[in-house]
């Protein structure tokens, strides 16, 4: 099938169209385009599915015939340089373009009505578009030039994305932040693409591999340098995987639209980092400082993330944590060399995490209504809590994704995240602990947000009752006063998704009633004043049946797809299709043949990490368990205070524990103060150096040369006795030095 | 055909057009507007015309060459030619300056003398890139002073007396050194004076001798690039002047200086540039970290550009002082790609200053909303500055990174160190782009504002920064376009360094 191959260039640029009409369109007949709102989502979804119709035939035929294609044409010409474009398809390139343009479509889907009435929809498209391409771009690309040329151009969408309500100044400074932070990684990376290139010669990753390999084994290159570069490459995918120094820009690219969140920032884009450290393991692994720097950085990250998840009041901030976590986990296990655990739990990762961001969007969506469209409201799960009657299909789907988070047996992440602690048994006890800890930890979290969510009764209006009156509701809608939402949504594609129209005609009329208050800048009467009946409206909605779909989907691929990575025994041989994918692949750890699974060994090890994980769940239950019912645990939460002895020192460190994950560690407040000032500081004080010093020493000859000037106007005033007295004085002065000099001689 | 006086045509027709206008009766400004677009898209036809067809670009010699004799006793010839370095310049200013009309399409003071001098300029440049002799190179550069100064004072900002006098000050005062040079130049070792550049390019002069001139032709090109210490002139000029001026100065003007270092210092004096280039790498280094650094501290807006693209020209500098193929490569390709990057940031913060009449960062805010078109170009823009990939800046930026790595003449250490902090610059424009922009138009309230409501691009802004916009986007997916204009000409300027 060597034609299909020869046409797998195309494959970033199929979802490309989109994006350019829809900016085209959107600055020359702004108007037009809007007319055209739905054919551009439905254009953009059925442009992605070709492509992912495209990727899974690659993807068949690479489970088949296991091999690498590869196709470059020059970029530019020139006899001392050479930069190529190509494409570079093999298990990993269809692997990781199945799971975009999954991820991709649901997401489309499910936008379409997320963002149904926000102004910013085809722009939101746009952007959608763009970064599919990119990031696609990204994966198929085939030297290290092009992988930065799209690594910049993801970058870019994710800053676009996250500023994508410009009107909010905490978004503004968020995505800013984002992109500084993933071009300090930029600039790393670009340094050690120089460096291997200056080392090597090549940009190609089978030629840079093929020409390390030789140099290592001739050992006829400077250690310590390869080191430094390979090392400085490392940087690139530590900021876009939010690994721990430079993890700060993804708990605030959380200002971006839920299901931004959901692709880029926990699926796709964060994953990249991941692709780029297992596309260049082959380099890496030949040095083994760099491999145990990318484990140290793994599990720093996999244990800060999950301390730092632990007391996050906002819900999508809480999942970016546990997002970083999870990175982490991967990270740690390429760092172990287990090239197959690493990327099994990227692809469950994904489905997961994307599946907990839908539900969570979909929450906020329901919550919206209610609170008001600031996000320290609707996200805000401290007036969350009893949703699961008003929104049962998403606590279900919710409730699925945690726990195949949390690692419990037949959900995805169970499998793959079990293959990754039993590795790190094999690597290092210390790391070992720590990872089997976080597992403990990671249960604990993701059943705070759900307990916190879901169970007990809806808070807000407790809070209300409780005499705060804190509903000082946003007042500002996010697109300015003037206009109004527009609310009649475009039926003229209507009866392609109008399943349920009456209900959410009720459901809109309701919520017009209530922006309409907003925006008029009413303070928000009371809930009396509506009378008794109202108050039904007030409570939260299930979201419409767009948003359920992806979200089922994704439930389903959270469910199975863990049947990828999973041994089957058939007969004698093992079939697992991940491992027969990425069999040419390395694998540091199970060097001696391991043909066959040892299943007492996989038993007792998954007993453990689940049982960590029960406890961590059980854990939350005491903790977080909904106020009414926790007189029935009563006794047991005694004799739990009653064990821990020292019961001030408990509450110290489970103080410490809190201000440390609600402050988020310190480290953004460290960054600010250290580099943010500091660079401040220093362009503040380049910059009076440029008009004190530089400016000043023109501007000083320039006033010297207007005084000189002045004086000689006025000395040479045209008056002829200060001629005179000059003339005469310096004939004076003459004189006088003269007779000095005349008389010194004698 | 062949023997058309293309290049005179191309060089004279704009002033004289221009000049026939001030002596035609006053019509009103609107005339004067359409007619001097007229004559600048026409010179801009003219000039691809003749260059699609004349131009031969696998040809490394001087190509459309033309030498009448002007000033007999000293040996001055009116001697014009091109070739592969000079013709992208060319075609830059006839782009950026068409474009440039048509933004200064709200002057009405005085518009009549403001076009006049919009077209002097142009020949002046024109002239200047494609003069062949020494002499008419530094007539070309002192005319061209001349308008900048006028429409500096003129139709400037509140403090346009100071900034036009500073400029004029900076400049004049640079062009004695070329003078110097020049002169110098065309005088060493012969009775008659030599002044045209392909003798001049043969010649050898002693070391010493050599250095001097060098010096002499450094401090004028610094002036105009401009290198730091000398750059003092370049922010308060751009914060004052109209933004269509802006739009030369940033576009065409500071590109003469890399010009200049690049035909006149590398070509006719490679000894001393191969002494130089280290120390002219490490000036243009410290550039980018300086100018970068000095940038967010600005609070006007049009000065934080114009920092930004004194940061850019570091590349340049950096690019000729490497002595490779990619390198100098690299710095042509910077110089077009800044010259339209650099224009379209300075026309999009003019029109936005059309509208918000705020000078000052902190003052703004929240624009975004009632300009949604400017707000997406300026991204788009800001986003070219910063090299993003599949931009021009990109392309030229790493072409420069490549240029420094495959460099034999500096020691690892040393070019380590150098792309290093090269690369922090890389960090620090992000910074102060994107905060402009968030300053700008981000956010949601203006307190100082009474009326919060503005007009969106109109068909003529849109299509002014569209038309910006293409080029570098094409140069940036597709860099060969401009790459493959210079690749002889560049080979044959570095085979003096390796076989001379």
């Amino acid at each position: 099938m060597e034609h299909t191959y020869q046409y797998s260039w195309i494959i970033p640029f199929i979802p490309l169209p989109v994006p350019i009409l829809l900016g085209v369109g959107l600055l020359l007949f702004p108007t037009a385009t809007k007319n055209l709102r739905r054919i551009w989502t439905f254009l953009s979804i059925f442009l992605l599915s070709i492509v992912m119709l495209f990727s899974l035939y690659l993807f068949i035929q690479q489970i088949f015939i296991s091999c690498i294609h590869q196709n470059v044409w020059s970029w530019t010409i020139n006899n001392e340089f050479s930069f190529e474009f190509g494409y570079f398809i093999d298990p990993l390139t269809s692997i990781m373009s199945i799971l975009i343009t999954t991820v991709g479509i649901l997401v489309l889907i499910y936008s379409d009505n997320y963002m149904s009435h926000d102004q910013g929809y085809l722009r939101f498209f746009a952007y959608m578009g763009f970064f599919n391409t990119s990031m696609l771009g990204l994966v198929t690309s085939s030297n290290l030039i092009q992988v930065y040329f799209f690594w910049e151009l993801v970058g870019m969408c994710s800053y676009l994305l996250i500023g994508f309500w410009f009107t909010r100044p905490i978004a503004a400074n968020a995505c800013q932040k984002a992109f500084v932070t993933n071009r300090v990684g930029d600039f790393g990376l670009l340094l050690g693409i120089l460096g291997l290139y200056w080392i090597t010669g090549s940009f190609e990753f089978q030629d840079l591999f093929e020409i390390f390999n030789n140099l290592i084994l001739n050992n006829r290159v400077n250690l310590l340098f390869l080191t430094l570069c390979a090392f400085l490459l490392f940087v690139g995918p530590i900021a876009k995987s939010a690994q721990f120094p430079l993890h700060v820009w993804l708990p605030d690219a959380m200002e971006g639209p839920t299901p931004i969140s959901a692709l880029i920032h926990a699926a796709t884009m964060v994953a990249a980092g991941i692709f780029l450290v297992a596309r260049l393991l082959p380099l890496f692994i030949v040095i083994p400082s760099i491999m145990y720097i990318i484990s140290l950085i793994g599990i720093i990250t996999v244990l800060l993330g999950a301390t730092l998840a632990l007391a996050q009041k906002d819900i999508k901030r809480g999942l970016a944590y546990s997002t970083m976590s999870q990175l982490g986990y991967m990270m740690l296990a390429l760092g172990m060399g287990s090239y197959q655990s690493a990327l099994f739990h990227l692809i469950t990762h994904a489905y997961s995490k994307a599946l907990l961001f839908l539900g969570s969007g979909s929450i906020i969506h329901s919550m919206e209504a209610i609170v008001g469209y600031s996000p320290d409201k609707s996200q805000n799960m401290i007036l969350m809590g009893g949703l699961t009657k008003h929104v049962p299909i998403t606590k279900t789907s919710f409730l699925v994704g945690t726990l195949s988070l949390c690692g419990i047996p037949p959900l995805a992440c169970f499998w793959s995240k079990d293959e990754i602690l039993n590795d790190s048994l094999l690597f290092s006890p210390i790391f070992a602990i720590i990872a089997f800890s976080t597992a403990g930890l990671t249960a604990f979290y993701m059943f705070r947000i759900y307990l916190l969510t879901f169970e007990g009764h809806l808070n807000t209006y407790f809070i209300n009752y409780s005499g705060k009156k804190s509903s000082s509701f946003y007042s500002i809608s996010l697109w300015g006063k003037e206009e109004e939402k527009k609310l009649n949504r475009n039926f003229g594609l209507v009866p392609l998704l109008t399943m349920n129209n009456t209900k959410r005609a009720s459901f809109f009329g309701n919520k017009t009633y209530k922006i309409s208050n907003n925006v008029r800048n009413k303070t928000f009467i009371t809930v009396e004043n509506f009378g008794l009946n109202t108050r039904t409206f007030y409570y939260p909605h299930e979201s419409d049946n767009t948003i359920l779909f992806p979200m089922l989907v994704l439930l389903l691929f959270t469910l199975f797809i863990g049947a990828i990575g999973i041994p089957f025994n058939q007969e004698v041989i093992d079939f697992d299709i991940l491992s027969k994918l990425l069999t040419p692949s390395i694998n540091l750890l199970h060097k001696n043949s391991q043909n066959f699974v040892d299943w007492y060994e996989f038993f007792k090890n998954a007993t453990f990490s689940v049982s960590i994980a029960l406890f961590g769940i059980f854990l939350a239950y005491c903790l977080y368990k909904p106020f009414y019912s926790s007189l029935l645990n009563l006794t047991l939460l005694n004799s739990f205070q009653k064990w821990s002895s020292k019961r001030i020192r408990w509450e110290k460190l489970i103080n410490f524990l809190y201000n440390w994950s609600y402050n988020r560690g310190y480290i953004d407040a460290f960054f600010k103060t250290s580099l943010t000032e500091s660079i401040r500081r220093l362009a503040k004080q380049t910059n009076s150096f440029d008009k004190r010093i530089i400016d000043g020493i023109t501007n000083g000859v320039g006033i010297t040369s207007f005084f000189v000037g002045e004086v000689t106007k006025y000395i040479g005033g045209s008056r002829i006795s200060s001629y005179l007295f000059f003339y005469l004085s310096y004939v004076l002065i003459f004189l006088m030095i003269l007779f000095f000099f005349y008389f010194e001689k004698f | 055909m062949n023997d058309f006086p293309w290049l005179t045509m191309i060089v004279v027709f704009p002033i004289s057009a221009g000049s026939l206008m001030l002596f035609l009766p006053h019509r009103g400004n609107k005339v004067n507007k359409w007619y001097t677009i007229c004559i600048c898209i026409l010179e801009l036809l003219l000039t691809t015309y003749a260059f699609c067809y004349n131009f031969k670009i696998d040809d490394p010699l001087i190509q459309l060459s033309e030498d009448y004799k002007w000033i007999n006793f000293f040996d001055f010839y009116w001697r014009l030619g091109i070739d592969g370095l000079s013709i992208g310049t060319i075609l830059l200013t006839g782009f950026i300056t068409t474009l440039a009309t048509l933004a200064a399409f709200p002057v009405t003071r005085d518009s009549r003398l403001f076009h006049f001098l919009m077209l002097a300029m142009y020949s002046g440049q024109i002239g200047l890139f494609s003069s062949r002799d020494l002499l008419l190179f530094f007539i070309m550069w002192e005319l061209e002073l001349i308008p900048v100064y006028l429409l500096l004072s003129m139709w400037g900002g509140k403090k346009r007396l100071y900034s036009a006098t500073k400029f004029i000050l900076y400049t004049a005062g640079s062009s004695l050194f070329l003078l110097i040079g020049v002169l110098g130049i065309s005088l060493y070792g012969s009775n008659e004076p030599t002044l045209n550049l392909e003798l001049l390019a043969n010649q050898s002069y002693p070391i010493t001798l050599e250095i001097l001139f060098y010096i002499g032709f450094l401090i004028a090109f610094a002036v105009k690039s401009p290198i730091i210490p000398l750059h003092t002139w370049l922010p308060d000029t751009h914060g004052e002047a109209h933004y269509s001026t802006c739009m030369l100065l940033a576009g065409i003007l500071l590109k003469m200086g890399a010009y200049g270092l690049v035909r006149i210092n590398m070509e006719l004096l490679p000894h001393a540039h191969s002494m130089f280039s280290p120390l002219l790498m490490v000036v243009g280094t410290i550039q980018i970290i300086y100018a970068a650094s000095t940038s967010p501290g600005q609070r006007n807006l049009k000065k934080r550009i114009a920092y930004s693209s004194v940061s850019h020209m570091g590349f340049i500098i950096i690019g000729i002082s490497s002595i490779t193929d990619p390198g100098l490569n690299g710095a042509i390709l910077q110089i077009i790609s800044h010259g339209f990057i650099g224009a379209a940031l300075f026309f999009l913060a003019g029109t936005s200053y059309d509208r918000i009449r705020l000078v000052y960062l902190d003052e703004m805010g929240g624009m975004a909303i009632s300009i949604p078109k400017i707000f997406t170009m300026f991204t788009i823009l800001s986003m070219a500055s910063l090299a993003l990939p599949g931009m021009s800046g990109f392309v030229a930026e790493l072409i420069v990174f490549f240029g420094i790595i495959t460099s034999q003449k500096y020691f690892l250490i040393s070019k380590i160190l150098i792309i290093f902090v090269m690369a922090i610059g890389m960090i620090l424009t992000p910074i102060y782009l994107l905060s402009m922009s968030r300053q700008m138009f981000y956010g949601y309230k203006l307190i100082n504002v009474k009326n919060f409501s503005f007009f969106d691009s109109g068909p003529r802004e849109l299509f002014l920064s569209i038309s910006i916009l293409l080029p570098i986007i094409g140069i940036g997916i597709y860099p060969d376009f401009v790459l493959s204009l210079a690749i002889d000409k560049v080979e044959s300027i570095l085979s003096n360094y390796f076989y001379g």
